[in-house]
């Protein structure tokens, strides 16, 4: 595919590191030539510096034949006229838009053909609060990924002393919980991949990966780690656009409080906030945060744009007994290194950004892709189509299918209807098929795999 | 079926400007539009880019067969292109593509449709046949090459 990106920053750099590698030709535009000089160094592509919004800029980036624009400058409005003038003068097929204030995505019919026409927006702060929001609904999970709606969801966890399938083979699971159909996708040990089978044993500190029906996963959890009451009253510091949106996400559900330095933006928040408890003050006050109870606190959110404030508060929340903290980091670099210690959970826009991006990009009826383990691995959702005479995955039984190494299809949703993969399911036209892919280089493989043959209309 | 019951003279071009598959799948779409004034070029483009999203139709040694369904045309349109210049069609082998036969149908009979399709995609396998193609210097030698009997070597 011939692929325009529109800035070079964080996430403009990972998404062309990702694709740069697959086959596609790739042409970067930003108005800092030493990023662009820099990502040139170490990859395949070409650059092309100057304002990203202009008809001759585009013109030259290659516009005229490109099958997908990406625009991810740090400009809103940059980005949208981008996509105003690619499909306006170039009929650009593919137009996907990062838009981070949320005032434009109050109004759908904005996004239209005859309006704005851009086929997919990217909301950074949505997201992100989608992700956090999930992660506070499954206490102890470390990552918790939607598929089909959420009628699917993957979840990593720390596989911990008290879960009763600790120390012993996976398929024991199905003594203990019959009535639960699960399929554990991978396991991490000691950071290393490798392939589960019915007689793997489970130890302590394993991460494990596993596939459910959503009703499901807080049964298979408590196998894999004693089971974590559920939480109740939640701390967000900073209260930007990511602090708002997930205030206004959590507040029915539980007892949010938020804190906010600047007492301007605090009148904002309490009249937007019904139920949410506006804090004027600094996250690393330790009065401040004692007077708020936080030893009685179950989650410390620290979401300022600061990653040293988020890591100081959270580190300090932690210590005056928080339950759970997460931080938001920013720098993508950190991210490996804050989580785990003090820190439960850091999270980072960048990768979930890069992630819904994939959803997009990559070939096929891809309807979700999951970016994990640093973007070694993707969890992808795929619908099946065509048939048996087109495809080469619809009628066909599981066992049948030539995966690539190590690829696992986890589970498959049929007319809203979970089924957990077993070898002899056989795979319909339009059912979504959930799969695991544990190295990335092989993605390509299995969007071929799933693309239909000459014969599909 | 036969080849000549799908394209006519006028529809059968040799040497287009290729530039890239966006470009070529455009091309198509506004030479559709030309010929039937009653179809919509956004339309025909907008279907072509799906289908290939779903599956490239570049089915190996330089042959793509970009086709769709289309609500307002009564018979099945074929138009045969071959390229100036190869383009990367994102085929099956990863070869770049330099003759194009583009099919419209309508929305119904399917498998008169599958038929048709299928024995495009068998005479294009055939390599004389498409090296009387790659021969023919205009657009009449390349009809007439089209529309030959099966020449088996």
């Amino acid at each position: 595919m011939k692929i325009i990106i529109l800035g070079a920053g964080q996430v403009g750099t990972s998404v062309t590191e990702t694709l740069a590698g697959e086959e596609n030709d790739i042409v970067v535009v930003d108005d800092d030539a030493k990023k662009l000089q820099d990502l040139k160094a170490r990859l395949d592509i070409s650059t092309l510096h100057g304002n990203a919004a202009l008809p001759s800029i585009l013109q030259q980036a290659g516009a005229e034949d490109a099958d997908m624009l990406i625009a991810l400058t740090s400009s809103d409005e940059t980005n949208m006229i981008a996509c105003q003038i690619a499909y306006t003068l170039f009929r650009t097929p593919h137009k996907i838009c990062r838009i981070r204030d949320v005032d434009y995505l109050s109004r759908n019919e904005l996004f239209d053909r005859k309006a704005i026409p851009i086929d997919e927006i990217i909301s950074p702060y949505q997201e992100v609060t989608n992700y956090i929001s999930r992660l506070i609904d499954y206490p102890g999970a470390l990552q918790v990924l939607n598929f089909a709606e959420g009628r699917v969801q993957l979840v990593a966890v720390h596989a911990f002393y008290g879960g009763p399938l600790v120390g012993h083979e996976i398929q024991t699971i199905r003594t203990h919980i019959p009535s639960v159909d699960t399929r554990v996708a991978a396991i991490y040990r000691n950071d290393r991949p490798f392939m589960p089978t019915a007689s793997t044993i489970i130890e302590a500190d394993d991460e494990v990966f596993f596939i459910a029906a959503q009703n499901d996963i807080k049964t298979v959890m408590s196998e894999m780690r004693k089971k974590e009451d559920a939480y109740r009253k939640i701390m967000i510091a900073g209260g930007g656009n990511i602090g708002e949106t997930l205030a206004k996400d959590l507040e029915q559900r539980f007892q949010v409080k938020i804190l906010e330095r600047d007492s301007n933006r605090c009148k904002v928040l309490s009249e937007k906030l019904n139920h949410t408890l506006v804090l004027n003050g600094d996250a690393s006050d330790k009065e401040l945060l004692l007077d708020e109870n936080i030893d009685s606190t179950d989650v410390f959110c620290a979401l300022t744009n600061n990653d040293e404030i988020n890591v100081m508060s959270s580190m300090l929340a932690k210590r005056l007994g928080a339950r759970k903290v997460m931080a938001l980091i920013n720098n993508p670099a950190y991210v490996d290194l804050i989580q785990g210690g003090e820190i439960d959970i850091a999270i980072s826009p960048q990768r979930i950004t890069v992630s819904c991006l994939l959803r997009h990009i990559r070939r096929g009826d891809i309807v979700n892709v999951h970016s994990l383990r640093h973007g070694a691995a993707e969890a992808i959702e795929i619908i099946a189509r065509g048939d048996s005479k087109s495809s080469k995955v619809v009628g066909r039984s599981l066992d049948q299918i030539p995966l690539p190494e190590g690829t696992i299809i986890g589970a498959l949703v049929r007319d809203k209807e979970v089924m957990i993969a077993h070898h002899d399911v056989v795979i319909h036209s339009d059912d979504h098929v959930i799969l695991f892919v544990p190295d990335t280089s092989k993605v390509r493989e299995v969007e071929k795999l799933f693309q239909v043959g000459l014969a599909f209309f | 079926m036969l080849i000549e019951e799908l394209i006519t003279p006028e529809r059968t071009l040799s040497g287009v400007p290729g530039g890239s598959k966006k470009r070529l799948l455009e091309t198509i779409s506004e030479f559709v539009t030309q010929l039937h004034p009653e179809t919509d070029a956004e339309d025909i483009f907008d279907a072509l880019i799906e289908r290939e999203r779903l599956g490239s139709t570049g089915i190996g040694e330089g042959v793509a067969i970009p086709h769709c369904r289309l609500k307002i045309c009564d018979e099945a349109i074929g138009i045969l292109f071959t390229l100036k210049e190869p383009i990367d069609f994102d085929a099956v082998d990863s070869k770049p593509v330099d003759l194009v036969f583009a099919l419209l149908v309508p929305e119904d009979a399917v498998n008169e449709h599958l038929k048709a399709l299928q024995i495009i995609a068998e005479r294009l396998k055939d390599p004389a046949y498409k090296y009387h193609l790659r021969q023919a210097k205009t657009d009449e030698e390349l009809y007439r090459a089209a529309i030959s009997p099966v020449c088996l070597t």
